[in-house]
């Protein structure tokens, strides 16, 4: 890694760490989710069968939730910078678009490793509050297996703040965290609903995400169950990557037009 | 020897000209003053020099490098304050300073060093931990002109850099800026005449994207046949107006 990406990526961290709004979205938010829907876990009879709010499968699911956040954050740093001279300054300087994009990356990417392993141990410390003893290869799998929907989150947050206004920026993330939340599956089971909203879903990364990191969890690892969902949400990711550098390295060039 | 050369240089906004065959030379080491009204095309030139701009016509050179084919080598040795204050809101004085002199090339090492000297150099001792949001605009701008310097660059633009200081503090830059004078290629934009008249070692006057004239104060005056730089200014401004 270059002196300039260090410098860059560096910075950006800092910039995350000292705004305290980063600490109630991006932890404080989805482990409050985690609390209170275990306690709707409580009330819900055990003979509706509603699954999702256990804690083996709430704990994944919040923990690709607190990902949107971090796409939300990424957004609204790009967004920023991109309104601010600072990013002239940066542009006159000897940075290329992949030290930005990198310098955008690597920070968001530690801050969403981060998210994962709180929200794991959160789940832990719940599940042995109820009884549950979540295993700790499902939960370092799990942290593996977030891994590749954390840099899909921050590409599309890079793809958003590049594209979009401060304003803008974060109104369309709201947007996409609420689209990912509810087509996601993370808080009610939608391989159970079927019909065209399953169809939707499906059309979107959300749900493999949720889907391979449940299975981590829960070290269910056939191919159908982890396999196939962890391999669209790679794709995914190296789709949507691709397309936030395309779009960082052109929106650059235009703006040195 | 020659710094900074503009040959035709030219920019096109759709149908509006902001640059048009602008043809500007400055010596090594020298302090060029370029002044005009607001859109006289200070900032595209400023812009265009330091590769943030692609010129539509016409070409620049920076201490020989054509800003068409050259861009990465001319990044690595200019640096720029640009006219609005440009600094990390909430990393402090002396790690946006670390910051921007590791993006420059330098090491942990180099950069820490850098940046003490520019503390002791702009005075910002008392600041150096102090987050740049909280600084006043007065601190901000000598933190953003400090971060152009940090890199020690071959030549520096300063765009407007005493916009919204005090005198006390305008007068401090003013030290700064001299003591680069010789060393550093310094390009100026600046709508204070008294700050051209004590710093400049020639002054480019612009209007409407097109230059108007360009020499010493008393190659000005003598043009012009006024006294002050704010007069000949006037005489020339208002003589391209007569003109058109």
């Amino acid at each position: 890694m270059s002196n300039r990406v260090r410098a860059f990526a560096s910075r950006n961290l800092k910039e995350l760490l000292r705004d305290p709004l980063s600490y109630i979205f991006c932890l404080a938010f989805p482990l409050g989710m985690l609390i209170v829907m275990t306690l709707v876990d409580t009330s819900v009879p055990a003979e509706a069968g509603v699954t999702s709010f256990r804690i083996w499968n709430l704990t994944p699911g919040v923990a690709v939730f607190g990902q949107t956040f971090v796409m939300l954050f990424t957004a609204l740093t790009v967004s920023k910078d991109r309104g601010s001279s600072f990013l002239v300054r940066m542009y006159a300087s000897p940075m290329r678009s992949a030290d930005f994009v990198f310098g955008y990356i690597l920070p968001m990417l530690g801050i969403a490793l981060a998210q994962a392993v709180i929200t794991a141990a959160a789940g832990f410390v719940i599940g042995l509050i109820r009884g549950v003893s979540l295993s700790f290869p499902g939960i370092l799998l799990c942290i593996l297996t977030l891994l590749p929907s954390a840099v899909l989150m921050i590409s599309l947050g890079l793809l958003f703040g590049t594209l979009f206004s401060e304003k803008a920026a974060p109104g369309l993330c709201s947007v996409l965290i609420s689209l990912g939340s509810f087509l996601g599956g993370i808080w009610f089971d939608i391989e159970s609903t079927g019909g065209v909203l399953l169809t939707v879903a499906r059309c979107f990364p959300f749900v493999y995400c949720t889907r391979s990191a449940r299975s981590a969890l829960n070290l269910q690892l056939s191919f159908s169950d982890y396999g196939l969902p962890l391999l669209i949400t790679v794709l995914f990711c190296a789709a949507f990557t691709a397309l936030a550098c395309f779009v960082f390295r052109s929106r650059m060039r235009a703006d040195l037009a | 020897m020659i710094a900074l050369e503009a040959k035709k240089l030219t920019k096109r906004f759709g149908q509006k000209t902001a640059v048009d065959s602008l043809d500007l030379q400055a010596e090594k080491g020298e302090l060029l003053a370029l002044l005009g009204v607001n859109g006289a095309g200070k900032t595209t030139t400023v812009r265009m020099f330091t590769c943030l701009s692609r010129p539509t016509e016409g070409e620049a050179f920076v201490n020989g490098m054509s800003v068409l084919t050259e861009q990465t080598k001319i990044k690595e040795i200019v640096g720029i304050s640009p006219q609005d204050t440009a600094v990390s809101p909430l990393l402090t004085v002396r790690e946006n300073l670390e910051m921007m002199a590791r993006v420059c090339g330098e090491d942990a090492a180099g950069a820490k060093a850098a940046a003490g000297k520019m503390i002791a150099l702009f005075r910002m001792e008392k600041e150096e931990n102090t987050r740049a949001k909280t600084l006043s605009g007065g601190w901000q701008r000598r933190l953003s002109i400090a971060m152009a310097l940090i890199g020690d660059p071959e030549v520096l633009f300063l765009d407007e850099p005493t916009l919204g200081l005090d005198v006390l503090a305008r007068r401090e830059l003013w030290q700064v800026i001299r003591a680069l004078k010789g060393t550093v290629t310094v390009v100026l934009t600046t709508h204070y005449m008294e700050e051209a008249e004590a710093l400049a070692d020639r002054i480019a006057v612009m209007a409407d994207g097109h230059l108007l004239t360009s020499g010493t104060l008393e190659e000005l005056e003598k043009e012009t046949g006024e006294t002050g730089l704010e007069n000949a200014f006037i005489a020339l401004v208002e003589r391209r107006g007569g003109n058109e």
